[in-house]
């Protein structure tokens, strides 16, 4: 057993707990906020990172994941179900207290609906994920846009899905005791906490997959993968499981964030979420969890607290085209950091050499 | 370990990040929050929007400020995103200690922060049209377009007076066109009026000859047209192409020359009720609002070398309510403010003249549209102006 694969895991906890404390200490716990949100996008990109990075799969599609759990979420606990009060399901979910009825209304606990959430993410991620996983490099990357581009006008078309409105009131999420998920300012540091309780039992099952024998499998995958078949790998199979399992972070931080926010939109299905997801994995270096974590959290906290006004999509097109160019191991990667300084002056000399060039000439 | 090299990098960034977040206001001024879609989806409401509430704040400030105090606007970009909006409403509130907050630009977005809002108790002046951001009715929640039931019902008015009896209605799939499309249909048994067909488009559609032909299969005496751009000027061209000869109504969303532009010679006699800034010229002097919505427009059109929209009077609208509400209110207290702008009543606007109620935080009536009709490429009154 390698317990050493944990000491980042508890450097993060301790600095989560950290950082709380001084926005404690120092009156400035409005900053939660944002960080809280933050943390769910994270976990978005630490899922998708495991598929980039390791299984060497690009997803430019995630964003509708992230959308499919959001909105089953928002549409199954904002619906009245009193509908369907006489029926078989209804009665049991009513004795085992999953539903309940209040001013001659019948909703559902937030438990089934993040249960049928998780439930038909899976189903989409099988059904999409065998024929599109097919497919390699641009073909996969089309596929996957084409899929998040259905998403995106599903939810934008459809009545129950409040189009470009998209979906208020969606009620906080009870979890147990006194936790709640739900954006009041008084719960923000339990939503906190919760928020990064989920981040960091995500990266340490990420963790111990990619540390496993399925995580050497997908880096053989991701390194050729004739030569992985021809080693006995299931490609298809590793591949198809690990972009189920990635589907499910950006389901499950889907559902939570739109508990969180009371709601959600169609601009979270949008095919910049899916393109902005992709950057940030670049940007934190691809077969780099940490990497991916890190920028995940900054790079979202930046966003959301409006700090590029309105160049935030120009920002993250200029990141991918940056690290593509400079840097495509991330740049959290200290032998890449000096490559692409390198590179990054090796550039500007031979442009330098061109102008000079064409000086002379004229 | 690249520790040392993340630390680096991000203390770096969050130093760039301060410095840039970091402006300096007055020390008393009265901070106002803007949260609009100045890109994204919802631009062409958003850019007016900051543009105007921009160039009127400085206007006030160059006069010496509300009750002596300066005004300072924060413009967040909110690019059409709910949970932006959602994270710069709780910023505005909890960090910059805003006094109110000015739009969203979109439905969407403010009924994400309406009870956000309330629960802060910090006034807000939305820009969207829906009638649910006022319906119920959310203490400290306003609004400044008008309200689509009330053009619905213009729109209907106008029709009785022409002996139109049968229509046919086809509306784009945006949330605009649904809202408008279900006031129609809930208002028209109310007026006499009866709605053969009623048909859905897509809102990038490029030819809706398909549609029309339905209608006109239906022989009815006049089309309506609830949509966005630029479906609007696309149906006025094909009515003519198929020989679908009734009067076409729109929306008050037509309200901008451009879209009478695109539509050409086809745009002709289209009919659509509408605030009364695109005719301020042509508004008789004893109209309360002529001076204000003469003097925008021209400052407006001056400043920024475009034609003025509807969508950037909202933003003013908002912006006068909230400072006729500090004034009266004599003092930066949100209760008195919010109580002062509740009972305001006869404000000259650009929407309209609002008369504010506990129980309509809207305060426009059925007056605060007029029926404007397109003539020689110009938008002219289709009925006497008052």
């Amino acid at each position: 057993m390698d317990a050493g694969r944990y000491i980042p895991v508890l450097i993060l906890a301790a600095a989560v707990a950290a950082v709380q404390l001084f926005t404690l200490a120092t009156g400035s716990e409005y900053y939660l906020t944002q960080l809280t949100m933050s943390a769910y996008y994270a976990l978005v990109i630490i899922g998708l990172c495991t598929l980039m990075g390791y299984a060497g799969q690009i997803s430019l599609g995630h964003a509708g994941f992230f959308a499919i759990g959001g909105y089953t979420v928002s549409v199954m606990t904002t619906y009245d179900f009193s509908g369907f009060s006489g029926s078989a399901v209804m009665g049991l979910l009513g004795t085992l207290g999953l539903a309940s009825a209040s001013g001659g209304e019948l909703h559902l606990s937030p438990w089934v609906s993040l249960a049928a959430a998780l439930v038909i993410t899976v189903a989409v991620a099988f059904i999409i994920g065998i024929p599109i996983l097919k497919l390699k490099g641009h073909y996969l990357a089309m596929a996957s846009l084409g899929f998040g581009l259905i998403i995106y006008r599903i939810v934008l078309g459809t009545r129950i899905f409040g189009e470009a409105d998209g979906i208020s009131d969606v009620p906080g999420f009870a979890i147990a005791g006194g936790l709640r998920v739900s954006g009041s300012p008084e719960l923000r540091i339990q939503n906190y906490y919760i928020a990064w309780t989920l981040v960091i039992i995500g990266t340490v099952m990420l963790i111990n997959l990619v540390k496993s024998r399925a995580g050497r499998a997908l880096r053989s995958i991701h390194g050729s993968e004739e030569a992985a078949m021809a080693m006995g790998v299931n490609a298809s199979r590793y591949k198809l499981y690990v972009f189920v399992i990635s589907a499910v972070f950006a389901s499950l931080a889907g559902a939570f964030m739109a508990h969180l926010n009371g709601g959600i939109g169609p601009s979270e299905a949008d095919v910049m979420k899916s393109v902005k997801y992709v950057a940030i994995v670049a940007a934190g270096g691809m077969a780099n969890l940490w990497g991916a974590l890190t920028m995940g959290v900054l790079l979202n906290y930046i966003s959301l607290r409006g700090y590029l006004g309105s160049y935030d999509d120009a920002f993250f097109g200029a990141i991918l085209i940056a690290i593509m160019l400079f840097a495509p191991e991330g740049l959290i990667n200290p032998a890449v950091m000096k490559t692409a300084a390198v590179r990054a002056r090796s550039l500007i000399d031979s442009i330098k050499k061109k102008t000079g060039r064409g000086g002379h000439a004229s | 370990m690249s520790l040392k090299k993340v630390l680096a990098l991000t203390l770096s960034i969050s130093v760039c990040m301060a410095a840039a977040g970091c402006k300096k206001a007055p020390e008393d001024a009265i901070k106002i929050g803007a949260i609009f879609s100045v890109t994204g989806g919802g631009s062409n409401l958003g850019a007016p929007e900051s543009k105007t509430a921009k160039m009127l704040v400085d206007e006030i400030n160059a006069k010496g400020g509300v009750n002596g105090k300066m005004l300072d606007l924060i413009v967040k970009d909110s690019e059409s995103s709910p949970e932006k909006a959602i994270s710069f409403a709780k910023q505005l509130i909890e960090e910059e200690k805003v006094f109110a907050i000015i739009g969203p630009s979109t439905s969407g977005e403010t009924m994400k922060i309406k009870s956000i809002c309330d629960e802060a108790k910090v006034i807000m002046l939305s820009c969207a049209a829906a009638e649910v951001i006022v319906n119920p009715v959310a203490k400290y929640v306003f609004k400044t377009p008008q309200k689509d039931s009330h053009v619905a019902m213009r729109i209907f008015d106008t029709m009785k007076k022409m002996g139109i009896n049968s229509i046919g209605i086809i509306s784009d799939n945006t949330g605009f066109g649904n809202a408008g499309k279900d006031q129609l249909e809930k208002i028209a048994p109310q007026k006499g009026v009866k709605i053969v067909i009623s048909e859905v488009y897509d809102k990038k559609a490029t030819d809706l000859s398909g549609v029309l032909t339905k209608l006109k299969a239906r022989n009815v005496q006049a089309v309506v047209n609830w949509s966005i751009v630029p479906a609007q000027s696309i149906v006025a061209k094909n009515m003519k192409q198929i020989n679908l000869n009734v009067p076409l109504f729109q929306s008050h969303g037509f309200g901008n020359i451009k879209y009478a532009k695109e539509a050409g010679k086809a745009g002709e006699g289209i009919i659509f009720p509408c605030g009364r800034l695109l005719v301020a010229e042509q508004l008789p002097d004893t109209n309360k609002q002529k001076t204000l919505l003469v003097k925008y427009k021209k400052d407006y059109e001056a400043k920024f070398n475009e034609d003025v929209s509807t969508f950037g009077g909202h933003a003013y609208d908002a912006i006068t309510i909230l400072v006729e509400g500090l004034k009266k209110a004599g003092s930066a207290d949100r209760e008195k403010v919010r109580t002062a702008i509740e009972n305001l009543k006869g404000f000259p606007g650009t929407a309209g003249v609002f008369n504010f109620s506990p129980q309509d935080h809207n305060g426009l009536g059925l007056d605060s549209l007029v029926i404007l009709t397109v003539k020689d490429g110009k938008f002219v009154p289709y009925e006497k102006l008052d």
